[in-house]
């Protein structure tokens, strides 16, 4: 059964905020005698700092800090400790933060920017991922073998590095009765949430409260703690409504920057970021990679072995890069069954601005380069792109690249969905084609925590550290909460994404909050439930295990006459033991995998809850100019069971949305030294509505044990993952060979197709 | 800093006079200050509430457009949309609904990009512009207005009041066709205008061509009617596409390079000579044709 | 130098004292309060910012306040009628055409502009008529059919 009855119209209980404009973001959200802050940034790729004076600055009346390494505690933070608040002796990419103002408004602010005296000795930048692993090549970190970071291999420009090997996939090779080889090329992208971030600090005392347009709150207050040398509890983090993420706001961000400037001006500080700076600063660009794949095929359509070499763009410091090249090589490897494969990738550090994670991070570059590479097999036996997926993808009980053996998964009925809805067998038009990828994702079983209480009313309130970035997973927790109560999800509020208020979660990252918080309140709403039955039992003495708990009543069953509404329970509970719940649970373990050796400075043995999905598109080409529609897309998704129908349906029209954008026409466009050359809206395009395709969906309810609750995956970055692959093979259907490139552009599809190698 | 609003046209002129610039929808001057281009004049007046911009009229000589004519006004005015339907399909294209509500045609000229929608169609349809000061009016061509990327021969206290369009011949037919990655929120990578009069036999008998952003200015294709008369409109398109091609001198930049520039605005062209032509013979054709065709359709 | 002007928005006047350069998005945000008009872009890119000028569509980002004198500028503050949400309101809550919420006021503003002008807009012409408007959420898919079924429903 449903959690939610087919006919309820579910309303996100912060719908009405957001549509009356009465929602408070952190730009709308003031302080009394706040500042307005402003960073003065390197604008340079590599320099070193040959001079660097703040001193005119701080004397311009209006201005009430002015802040710079020498300022704050010296701590190199990120997740291998290579990045520092403020520059120090070395800029490394454009966006880097080397001063800090806060004054009574932006055009003070900006004087005092102008005011800094810095000075730069420029150094060769580092921009190209196969240059920078040669001998000779300049380096990005000088000093970074002497860098207290964690336990990191020190390798010229390779920030870190996976590989995974299983079987001899020479000998595959070498058995095999064709051997394919691709090369694929893709440039950065980004997250790009209409809302450009903001901070706002203010202390009281010793204690500070930031607002931040965070998706990782505790993150954010972890990272203000360790920089600033600060206790946990002096930090609080609240995030107001935000105005999404995609990744983009995952991390620890100018929280501290904006702290320390609150504390000297003792003045609350607020920074609001521009659109430019929300493109050139934050380190979470979605990141540029080359893939190179081998495959080794029988004439039977079997895969014998695959070698895949990943070299990622890790930008100038590691935020969360680290565990990328894992990432990236299970994406470049994919979800099918191959008995030898080895794959390695390595994130390469550039004067680029840093990469991090933004949705489904590798996996869209990943899978396009990938299932590119499969239509590329397929078509030199002469099979049919689909029926070739369907030989060698794995289905439930068979064994993936990792080793890893498969629980139920429904990756060949999402397969035969997608296709299916988008007719492939239709007759086309020649500008038309239709294309289709699969794609896969895994889920994250981490540490969370919620309180539920019910109040004197029967009205209860959920408190969770949980992140809302705007997918309405937060906005889910009453469905789950009602569920175990018996109650309705609008009889619950929630206080969430403050770091004071609640217990940890890691936020919204990895598409994680109903997995993990998910099974937090589910389990503390259990608490209340067992409170409940206790006291209805003693009221319609029976036995509390014969309590049933249902539309309001706690009733006996098989009894419904004999019930007491949960109102009225509520009511005596306010004045003796109150009802209050709190839960954590046991996050699921992750899997390992069988027969693999991996060598790596971080990554997952085996994927937990592995998320399947197809995609089919149809396409129509322009052929004198390389434009290219997309006209209709299927989707397909095994996530598990679903809890939210519309909200799951809104993340798969959505990520597809986002992949569209990525397969043709959002991609960064970088000068030789390192600069981005289209920080703007206006030329990195985001497609419009005008150019919103219809969206199946389709969902493979699968239910998966020992995960998520009641049966359920995670659902928000998997629909970002196969969309610009099903696009890429559309269209090599009508130019006959793929475009190498990402995004394919208009330019590069006219190209390939006159047979140009442009840059 | 001062700001007025111009009550007549004779008060903002003397605005101009006094050292003003006008503002009429602001969407170029507004946001070229913001992004830093060029600061905010010191002294403004606003144009956007004068009658005597505001007409857009049937005269003796064909019409005339008001300076502070609305994009979303063009695309929806129905002798535009006849006779004059290139002039339709750029205003159309113009940025978004937003822009094309406050955005005006006299905005648009005097801005003088070389990627903006409007000015190849005017060039086309063989447009003169109104320029008035206090001194007096005179009446100027396009191809002698426009100097350069944001550059005009019009003089600081000078304004632009109307644009003039000749009346259109019997069997005539225009079109505006862009290249665009999306199908709305563009800038022109490449466009070409067309315009187009059939002889009775269905071959054109005169014709003329001019392409947005592959030159520092809107540019006409020289000789273009000279080389499209007598031919059928495909045979017509071949000749002007490559004509244009031949012609462009484009940059390269975030949006494209110059080869590409060079490739698809002879695609442009040709697609917006067979519009037209199919426009002079009769047949309706949505507006604007970017839209009305789709993408991989042929023409 | 300060321009003293009066302002009606949402069919109130508001006396404000600006600079010339102020555009009509800062004063709504800054000197009236009302916030739920955004800044996304900057540049007339997104549509976070739009407000009904005399019943049209326009990013306020780009528009001078002091150019909104005697006009009437319509926020999303003031679509809510007393009774409750408005259909428009309502409908993209029941469809789930709100995720983030951010562009929301912008679509509402761009959607009422269109729907005031032409009652049954065609799926093109919803679609044309909130292109100027960005969402990264939603895929517009729940958007377009909140505003047709808003249409249908009137």
């Amino acid at each position: 059964m449903p959690l939610l009855a087919e006919s309820k119209v579910f309303i996100r209980p912060d719908g009405p905020d957001k549509v009356t404009g009465s929602g408070r973001y952190v730009a709308d959200v003031t302080l009394t005698g706040m500042l307005t802050a402003k960073f003065l940034y390197a604008g340079i790729s590599h320099a070193r700092i040959v001079r660097l004076d703040v001193s005119a600055a701080r004397q311009i009346p209006g201005v009430f800090a002015v802040l710079t390494h020498e300022d704050v505690p010296e701590h190199r933070f990120g997740s291998i400790a290579d990045r520092t608040l403020f520059a120090k002796d070395v800029v490394r990419f454009e966006g880097e933060v080397v001063a800090a103002v806060a004054a009574v408004d932006a055009d003070t602010a900006q004087r005092a920017l102008a005011a800094v005296i810095v000075e730069y000795e420029p150094l060769p930048s580092v921009t190209d991922l196969e240059a920078a692993i040669t001998d000779g090549s300049p380096l990005v970190h000088e000093g970074w073998a002497d860098y207290e970071a964690a336990d990191v291999e020190r390798n010229g420009n390779v920030a870190s590095f996976t590989s995974m090997t299983r079987g001899d996939v020479d000998a595959g090779l070498a058995d095999a009765d064709h051997v394919v080889s691709s090369r694929y090329v893709a440039d950065a992208s980004h997250a790009a949430p209409i809302e450009p971030r903001g901070v706002l600090a203010q202390w009281e005392g010793d204690r500070v409260t930031i607002w931040s347009s965070t998706q990782v709150p505790f993150q954010a207050r972890d990272g203000v703690c360790e920089t600033l040398d600060l206790p946990t509890n002096r930090v609080r983090i609240i995030v107001p409504h935000m105005g999404g993420g995609f990744g983009g706001k995952c991390g620890f961000h100018y929280e501290a920057h904006i702290a320390a400037l609150a504390k000297t001006a003792r003045r609350p500080v607020r920074l609001v970021f521009s659109r430019e700076e929300e493109f050139l600063a934050p380190d979470r660009r979605r990141e540029g990679m080359i893939v190179e794949i081998t495959t080794g095929l029988n004439n039977d359509g079997t895969l014998t072995a695959r070698r895949a070499r990943v070299l990622l763009d890790n930008g100038a410091y590691s935020a969360d890069s680290s565990f990328f090249p894992h990432m990236a090589a299970m994406h470049a490897l994919g979800p099918y069954k191959i008995v030898f494969n080895d794959a390695a990738a390595s994130e390469i550090y550039t004067n680029h601005q840093p990469s991090g994670s933004v949705r489904a991070p590798t996996a869209p570059q990943a899978c396009w380069a990938l299932e590119s590479h499969t239509d590329e097999l397929a078509a030199v036996l002469g099979m049919d792109p689909v029926a070739f997926r369907q030989l060698n993808c794995i289905d439930t009980g068979e064994t993936g690249v990792a080793g890893q053996v498969y629980d139920e998964i429904g990756l060949q009925e999402c397969i035969r969905e997608a296709v299916s809805g988008i007719g492939y067998d239709q007759e086309l038009d020649d500008s038309e084609a239709i294309g289709v990828a699969v794609g896969w994702w895994p889920s994250f079983p981490g540490a969370s925590g919620a309180y539920v209480k019910i109040d004197n009313d029967g009205k209860g309130i959920i408190t969770t550290g949980a992140q809302e970035c705007g997918t309405g997973s937060v906005m889910t927790l009453p469905i789950l909460a009602a569920a175990e109560l018996g109650m309705e999800p609008e009889d619950f509020e929630l206080v969430y994404q403050d770091t004071s208020a609640a217990p940890y979660d890691e936020g919204a990252t990895g598409s994680q909050t109903i997995l993990n918080n998910g099974r937090a309140t589910v389990e503390a709403a259990q608490q209340i439930a067992v409170q409940l039955k206790n006291l209805a039992a003693e009221k319609l003495e029976a036995s509390p295990e014969d309590i049933v708990l249902m539309d309001g009543q706690a009733h006996v069953a098989g009894s419904p006459d004999s019930s007491i509404s949960i109102v009225k329970l509520a009511a005596l509970a306010a004045r003796g033991e109150m009802l209050l719940g709190k839960g954590s649970g046991t996050p699921a373990d992750y899997p390992s995998a069988v027969g693999v050796a991996c060598v790596g400075d971080q990554g997952l043995s085996g994927w937990a809850g592995p998320q399947f999905s197809c995609h089919a598109v149809k396409i129509r080409l322009d052929q004198e100019t390389g434009v290219v529609r997309v006209l209709e897309v299927s989707t397909a998704h095994d996530s598990g069971v679903i809890i939210n129908p519309t909200g799951a349906r809104g993340q798969v029209e959505g990520g597809v949305m986002m992949g569209i954008g990525q397969a043709l026409t959002e991609g960064t466009v970088y000068s030789e030294e390192g600069g981005q050359e289209n920080p703007t809206f206006l030329d990195y395009k985001l497609q419009t509505m005008a150019d919103a395709p219809p969206i199946k969906v389709h969902f493979a309810e699968i239910p998966t044990p020992g995960l998520g609750p009641h049966g359920s995956k995670p659902i928000a970055e998997a629909p970002n993952v196969a969309t610009a692959a099903a696009i890429s093979n559309a269209i090599t259907k009508l130019i006959g060979r793929p475009v190498g490139q990402l995004p394919m552009t208009a330019e590069r599809v006219w190209g390939t197709m006159a047979g140009q190698d442009e840059a | 800093m001062s700001f007025t609003i111009a009550q007549t046209l004779d008060e903002a002129l003397a605005a101009l006079t006094a050292g003003a610039r006008p503002i009429a929808g602001g969407t170029d001057l507004v946001v070229g200050a913001r992004q830093g281009k060029a600061p905010l004049p010191t002294s403004l007046v606003a144009i956007d509430r004068l009658n005597e911009l505001a007409l857009l009229e049937s005269t003796d000589d064909g019409i005339r457009v008001g300076a502070g004519i609305t994009h979303a006004r063009l695309m929806n005015d129905p002798m535009i949309l006849s006779d004059y339907t290139a002039l339709a399909d750029g205003a159309a294209l113009v940025g978004s609904p937003s822009t094309r509500n406050l955005g005006t045609i006299g905005g648009n000229v005097m801005n003088a990009s070389p990627a903006m929608d409007t000015g190849a169609p005017l060039m086309v349809l063989g447009a003169v512009v109104e320029i008035q000061s206090a001194q007096g009016s005179r009446v100027v061509e396009l191809s002698e207005l426009w100097t350069g990327p944001g550059q005009t021969t019009a003089a600081a206290d000078e304004l632009c009041v109307a644009i003039a369009l000749p009346p259109r011949p019997a069997m005539s037919g225009s079109a505006y066709v862009r290249l665009e990655y999306r199908r709305a929120m563009e800038i022109a990578v490449v466009g070409a205008a067309a315009s187009v009069t059939l002889a009775e036999d269905g071959t054109i008998s005169t014709g003329s061509v001019a392409l947005s952003a592959v030159a520092p200015t809107i540019i006409e294709v020289e000789g273009a009617s000279a080389l499209v008369a007598g031919k059928t409109p495909d045979d017509a398109a071949a000749v002007i596409g490559a004509a244009a091609s031949d012609v462009a001198a484009p940059i390269s930049d975030v949006r494209a390079s110059d080869g590409y520039r060079r490739h698809t605005v002879g695609v442009m062209a040709a697609r917006a000579m067979k519009a037209a032509a199919r426009r002079a013979s009769g047949e309706m054709i949505g507006v604007p044709v970017n839209r009305a065709i789709g993408v991989g359709a042929t023409l | 130098m300060t321009e003293s002007l009066t302002l009606t928005v949402n069919d109130v006047d508001y006396p404000v004292n600006i600079d010339m350069g102020r555009n009509l998005l800062g004063v709504l945000r800054n000197e009236i309060g009302l916030t739920g008009t955004k800044e996304g872009c900057d540049d007339s890119e997104c549509g976070a910012c739009m407000v009904l000028l005399d019943g049209q569509p326009v990013n306020s980002c780009s528009y001078l306040a002091v150019q909104a004198e005697g006009r009437s500028v319509s926020t999303v503050e003031g679509v809510m009628p007393a009774d409750g949400l408005h259909p428009l309101q309502r409908i993209l809550l029941e469809e789930g055409g709100v995720q983030c919420g951010f562009c929301t006021p912008g679509m509402i503003m761009s959607a009422n502009g269109l729907l005031e002008r032409n009652p049954s807009p065609s799926e093109e012409e919803i679609r044309i008529g909130l292109s100027g408007n960005l969402c990264r959420c939603t895929g517009y898919a729940k958007i377009l059919a909140a505003v047709a079924r808003t249409a249908s429903e009137a």
